[in-house]
């Protein structure tokens, strides 16, 4: 690690402009994307998934340990999304500044989840008993791990720590104005009942007041059984559902086929940064969600 | 192209597991092809799955040995099975075992769709990962794999019956754990395959050198090219069985038009 550090000194010395000696290893790409709101080029973001991935399992590339151990901060979602693969990274790392301590930020740590059970009862299914874990939807719960992450990064990186500073108030700023034309332009969408693929969408139909009324895939893995579709059906088509959600990486056949079956339209929304052209920050995902969402009341 | 994850302390444990599982299916893989069951590995670790979950159906913990417990013993339960039916209708075993193949795998599902936590360490099974294998790992793994080579060194090489079911229901069961059910196929079936024609220690050392250089180069080619290394060495394993080919006393062993006959001849010596 000192060595990494005095090459990196040793390269702003000679090279002006920025330093790359900040690293920071983010699981999925709304944290990479929050990261650069906040740090912009005071440090170097490597993005462990796409969001073209399902972030519950990846393959293993040697790259990934190599990351992960130059890594000097780890920004996750948490909550047991990564358990399947994190841990054994940064074991496989072997790096201890991110093993736990101030080198570890779990966003969930820092936000309250919802779905979280009261009584751990294995027989309701796949429960995530630190709750649900997609809370990237949510633009509020963002702002609140945007000052989070912004104090983790000020207290690592002391050198940078007005900056980390200005650019978090600059971005809870245009933030602030951002949910506010969101919430305004997304409130015909109020009350419209959904069925969504899997349990993927709580903190988005909790903020856009989005009822859900149905699971495609209620256990993931397991297909659903022929009674279950049969009872989505029927309540698509009485309950007058207004469209079906899936995120960009889930396999577009079931929500086609009951799609098919009731004349429900079946919306691919990003998920995450990078989940369609539009969504290349967090504006633009959230801009790109919202669009979607408004083009399926025509 | 990069060299960032091209580093022998990522790389090494992998390569050193690699190995491991080479150690004792390069042999074992010999067995299965002159037998013609080539899909068996693929049988015995569903049936493994599907006696972990079995087990947590019935309120077995599922941390540490329990699990390792009932993966073995469904292993072996699935080995018995396949040396009976052996016995009975030799005929007809490589239906018998892709029929297993399926019921387990299905079976699995069944019992899942009301325990869906027994699919995470269903995953965990079957998709073993090559490079998350753990130095706390590779000690057990080549104790295990001294233990099998001792069996397969005492019998003369030469299993039958239950011998050969039961041992390499144990064996597929660690591997596959260890690297995957992708890599355990590949390690068993390229490296005989492609010394089909030859014998004895010749064939054995020819295989093992296959075997290392897929393994080694593979992990190599995943770093470089930053590509999953149990999926990248299936086909740098596939490749170094073609390129022997060009080794002349491999590709003399099974000259093309006499194919048939050299496999014959191959099956009636063990």
């Amino acid at each position: 690690m000192k060595k990494i550090y005095f090459a990196a000194l040793l390269c702003a010395a000679i090279v002006p402009g920025p330093a790359h000696a900040f690293n920071v290893f983010a699981c999925e790409p709304e944290w990479g994307a929050l990261t650069q709101e906040i740090a912009g080029d005071k440090v170097n973001v490597d993005v462990a998934t796409t969001a073209l991935q399902d972030v519950h399992q990846i393959e293993a590339k040697p790259s990934l340990i190599a990351k992960m151990r130059r890594a000097d901060l780890v920004v996750c979602s948490g909550a047991e999304l990564e358990i399947g693969w994190l841990p054994q990274l940064i074991k496989q790392s072997g790096n201890p500044h991110v093993a736990s301590g101030p080198g570890y930020f779990m966003a969930a740590d820092y936000i309250t989840t919802l779905e979280k059970p009261t009584a751990l009862d294995r027989a309701a299914g796949d429960v995530h008993p630190e709750g649900n874990p997609h809370f990237q939807m949510d633009p509020n719960r963002m702002l609140a791990i945007a000052n989070s992450l912004a104090g983790r990064l000020a207290e690592l990186d002391a050198g940078n720590a007005a900056t980390y500073k200005a650019r978090l108030a600059d971005f809870t700023t245009r933030w602030q104005a951002a949910i506010k034309k969101w919430e305004a332009k997304a409130a015909p969408l109020k009350g419209k009942k959904i069925i969504v693929h899997h349990m993927s969408w709580v903190y988005l139909e909790n903020w856009l007041g989005l009822e859900r009324i149905g699971a495609l895939e209620p256990k993931p893995g397991i297909p659903p059984t022929s009674a279950h579709l049969s009872g989505l059906i029927d309540i698509a088509k009485s309950q007058n559902a207004f469209a079906i959600l899936r995120a960009a990486y889930q396999d577009p056949k079931p929500g086609d086929w009951l799609s098919e079956r009731t004349g429900v339209p079946a919306i691919t929304l990003p998920f995450t940064v990078g989940g369609d052209d539009k969504s290349k920050d967090l504006f633009g995902l959230f801009d790109s969600t919202i669009d979607k969402l408004l083009g399926a009341i025509k | 192209m990069t060299l960032e994850g091209l580093d022998i302390s990522i790389l090494g444990p992998a390569c050193v597991a690699g190995l491991l599982v080479l150690s004792t299916h390069v042999p074992l893989g010999q067995q299965v092809l002159s037998r013609g069951i080539i899909f068996i590995d693929l049988a015995i670790a569903q049936v493994a799955a599907l006696g972990v979950i079995l087990a947590q159906y019935f309120g077995v913990d599922e941390q540490g040995y329990g699990v390792q417990i009932a993966a073995a013993v469904a292993a072996l339960f699935g080995a018995g099975l396949l040396t009976m039916t052996d016995k009975r209708w030799p005929q007809y075993q490589e239906p018998l075992i892709g029929t297993m193949f399926v019921l387990a795998a299905t079976g699995s599902l069944l019992l899942l769709a009301n325990n869906p936590h027994g699919g995470e360490h269903l995953k965990d099974l079957l998709v073993g990962q090559i490079l998350w294998v753990s130095l706390g790992q590779l000690v057990p793994a080549a104790l295990f794999s001294a233990v099998i080579l001792a069996v397969l060194w005492f019998r003369r090489g030469t299993l039958t019956g239950l011998w050969f079911y039961g041992l390499f229901a144990l064996a597929i069961t660690a591997s596959v754990q260890l690297v995957g059910v992708y890599l355990v196929f590949a390690s068993l079936i390229v490296p005989a395959l492609a010394t089909a024609g030859m014998r004895g220690p010749q064939r054995l050392i020819s295989a093992y050198a296959i075997g290392a250089v897929g393994y080694a180069s593979g992990l190599a080619l995943s770093a470089m090219l930053d590509l999953p290394s149990g999926a990248m060495i299936v086909w740098t394993l596939a490749g170094c069985g073609i390129l022997a080919q060009f080794v002349p006393a491999v590709r003399h062993s099974h000259p093309a038009q006499h194919g048939a006959s050299a496999h014959a001849s191959a099956a009636a010596t063990r």
